[in-house]
């Protein structure tokens, strides 16, 4: 059931999750026009649809912040434009964190080699925010090889979390904790819980499929929605992913749809570095185990021998 | 289970069958040496990811025996190399083409047969009889290059070409089958055909309709008298005894459990095919020439290899995931078939989990008559052992 709805109210509105804004991107006239932003709430106002607006760089006018705040919503806004926001992008990798991080969900975009090489901000951020969201950007180009190395990093990042814990704060970081609450898939939703509204009025699965693709759109404000075979953005239709407990992984239809070619189906990387992560996890929750740290709601997880639920397809057939 | 492989020769053919799915024939592609070679060895280098037990080398096109010369070379070379890397298919190999019938009697075509005789199936397809073969498979000419079609009185039909060599083929294969497909303008011609291919002496003829959104309004009553016909045609001429037709089968047309009976149907994914360009796809339907409204399903190359990626939708599809409730819960959905290639061109997105059901009223009708056929075979039979036990009491009461 549809329970998201994702504004761009601009092109050039920051990029939150894998994909990557078009260089060419015109900065003229890229603002969604107001009335269109208008139309957009009260579709959602209908539909029963939070609103997450993403913002663009440059500032809204008045007039954008008077239609805006007719109407309850989470502001995900790049760091130039910090100021009030729920979720925070950071932009690039600082020496200095800056101060009103403090209060938001804050979120890298980051390859492993930058996160690697920035594990210090990591540390710093971590002291400061109470969650980080790391979004990789480089899964797509994830090789079997890498799997030591992305386990090691993950597991620089599980000693830094123990720190934080240790003086009592107990933060999340995305690619530890979510694994350690949850017990049931929760994954991005695109096309199924979540659409997005793009600037020229029409909806789209996420904003990956618009700036691949203004084509790609199921629907525009005017004459509504049309998802064609919607079904197979469900949990249910997911060959692969319904026989998967890497629960906090995104299962990203978006990369599906590039790598296999059918949005149900995952790609190997995809589902190894999901894997990695999930594995990570446990080990975090064996460690604070062993520390004595204590974290409410977490729930074991279990030993697995694959990286890939793909490998077991056989079985479920 | 084997692995079927399956080359396209060439997309070039003497006929232009008018139901034929390949949209996109032409005369230009045809494969080289280089790309057959460069194929065969990417296949080969890599025993440990192809672990089938047995292979099948398939041979398409268009028309394959248009490139005998090649498809000799190949084959030469395959024995040569499986034999050379003593691959585990050196012992269990075949090499099979479906074949419109027209070069099967020529020299170079008969000395392959000869040389290769204990690893080949040839299947040639014979529409039925004359009226019905060349209401479809008719002579191509140079205007329809152009997209000049002929005038209905100026079209040439094959069925003389074909039917000439047949005799030659069975004696060549006795128990080979043809392959006969099904559209909307054949249905009158169904019984006549399946009869007329008996007369000729093939003994097995698979049979089935296009999977293709072409049937009208009455498809399916037309289609249903023509198989009760046929059913009594069959079973009142005993022909039932030495000979079968894929239409009636004793296990379809039954519910189907969502769990106990989930497999996939078609085999996609599980072959491979290569074109003359060198592209690897999951079958030749997800080639372009086959696709009316999609684009390729390339998942690799002779020289980047098979991203396995783009193979995983195929190897993980099942029936239910594909399926809407309607045919989950389907009371006659056993033996309701459908293409994978067929299902993506169709579908509303670019997906392989979208199942097309333009068949849907003609299995169901398909379902009436073959229940009607196995019903009255039944009881013909009941009845003949019935028969045959009085017959012996009346003779044991005569020793009395
Ligand atoms: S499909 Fe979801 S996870 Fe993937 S890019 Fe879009 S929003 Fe992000
Ligand atoms: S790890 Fe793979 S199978 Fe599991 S949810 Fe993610 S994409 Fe799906
Ligand atoms: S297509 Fe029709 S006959 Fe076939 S399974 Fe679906 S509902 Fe049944």
């Amino acid at each position: 059931m549809l329970q998201y709805l994702i504004i761009l109210l601009d092109d050039k509105s920051v990029s939150y999750c894998h994909y990557e804004l078009p260089s060419d991107v015109s900065r003229e006239e890229s603002l969604m026009p107001l009335d269109t932003l208008r139309a957009g709430i009260v579709f959602a106002m209908k539909e029963n649809l939070n609103i997450q607006f993403v913002y663009p760089e440059q500032a809204l006018s008045a007039e954008y912040a008077e239609v805006i705040e007719s109407i309850d919503h989470t502001k995900i806004k790049p760091e130039a434009q910090a100021k009030e926001a729920d979720v925070l992008v950071l932009a690039e990798w600082k020496k200095q964190i800056p101060d009103d991080v403090e209060g938001a969900t804050c979120i890298i975009r980051a390859s492993r080699k930058e996160l690697q090489e920035n594990l210090e901000q990591v540390k710093d951020l971590l002291g400061k925010v109470m969650r980080l969201n790391v979004v990789l950007t480089d899964i797509e180009a994830f090789k079997d090889e890498d799997v030591a190395g992305y386990q090691s990093l993950l597991e620089a990042l599980s000693d830094l979390l123990i720190d934080q814990f240790k003086i009592g704060r107990m933060v999340q970081l995305n690619l530890l904790t979510d694994r350690l609450l949850l017990t049931q898939m929760n994954n991005c939703g695109a096309g199924d819980t979540t659409l997005s509204l793009a600037p020229n009025g029409k909806f789209y699965l996420c904003p990956a499929f618009y700036y691949d693709d203004p084509e790609q759109d199921v629907g525009n404000l005017k004459d509504g929605l049309n998802i064609k075979n919607r079904q197979l953005m469900r949990l249910d239709h997911a060959p692969i992913c319904r026989h998967c407990d890497a629960y906090q992984c995104k299962r990203c239809i978006w990369m599906n749809c590039r790598l296999t070619l059918d949005a149900n189906t995952p790609s190997h990387q995809q589902c190894v570095v999901a894997h990695v992560g999930r594995n990570a996890s446990r080990n975090l929750l064996k460690k604070m185990a062993e520390q004595g740290i204590h974290m409410s709601d977490t729930h074991e997880i279990k030993e697995i021998n694959y990286l890939d639920p793909f490998n077991n397809y056989k079985k479920w057939k | 289970m084997a692995k079927s492989i399956t080359f396209i020769v060439t997309k070039d053919c003497q006929l232009a069958c008018k139901y034929c799915y390949l949209v996109g024939k032409n005369t230009k592609e045809r494969m080289s040496w280089e790309v057959a070679k460069q194929a065969i060895d990417y296949i080969l280098d890599r025993e440990e990811e192809f672990r089938e037990e047995s292979v099948i080398w398939d041979f398409i096109g268009g028309e394959p025996f248009l490139e005998i010369d090649l498809i000799d070379k190949i084959c030469d070379y395959l024995k040569t190399e499986m034999y050379r890397r003593n691959h585990h298919w050196f012992n269990s190999y075949r090499f099979s083409f479906s074949t419109n019938g027209i070069n099967y009697h020529t020299e170079k075509v008969q000395r392959f047969i000869e040389k290769n005789r204990n690893h080949l199936s040839i299947g040639i397809t014979i529409d039925g009889t004359e009226r019905k073969h060349d209401l479809n498979r008719i002579w191509k000419t140079p205007e329809m290059e152009q997209g000049i079609m002929p005038k209905a009185e100026e079209e040439r039909g094959s069925y003389k070409d074909v039917v000439k060599n047949i005799p030659l083929w069975l004696e060549q294969f006795p128990g080979a089958g043809t392959k006969v497909t099904i559209s909307s303008a054949d249905l009158p011609y169904i019984k006549e055909s399946v009869l007329h291919l008996y007369s000729l002496g093939i003994k097995e003829v698979n049979i089935n309709c296009v999977f293709e959104d072409v049937w009208k309004e009455g498809d399916d009553q037309l289609f249903e008298e023509q198989l009760t016909e046929l059913a009594d045609a069959i079973i009142d001429g005993r022909l039932y005894e030495d000979h079968a037709c894929s239409f009636f089968q004793e296990h379809i047309g039954k519910p189907m459990d969502r769990e106990r009976d989930n497999q996939n149907w078609c085999g996609a994914g599980m072959m491979l095919a290569v074109d003359a360009a060198g592209m690897f796809y999951p079958c030749t339907r997800f080639a372009q020439y086959s696709l009316r409204s999609k684009s390729a399903w390339i998942i690799g190359n002779i020289h980047d290899g098979i991203d396995k990626n783009k193979l995983r939708p195929f190897l993980t599809l099942d029936r239910c995931t594909q399926s809407t409730e309607e045919c989950i819960t389907c009371e006659v959905a056993s033996g309701c078939a459908w293409c994978q290639g067929e299902n993506f061109d169709a579908a509303d997105t670019h997906t392989v989990y979208q199942r097309s059901t333009a068949i849907c009223k003609m299995h169901k009708a398909r379902v009436r008559a073959n229940n009607y056929y196995w019903n009255k075979l039944f009881r013909k039979l009941e009845l003949q052992e019935y028969e045959e036990q009085k017959r012996k009491s009346n003779c044991k009461a005569c020793e009395i």
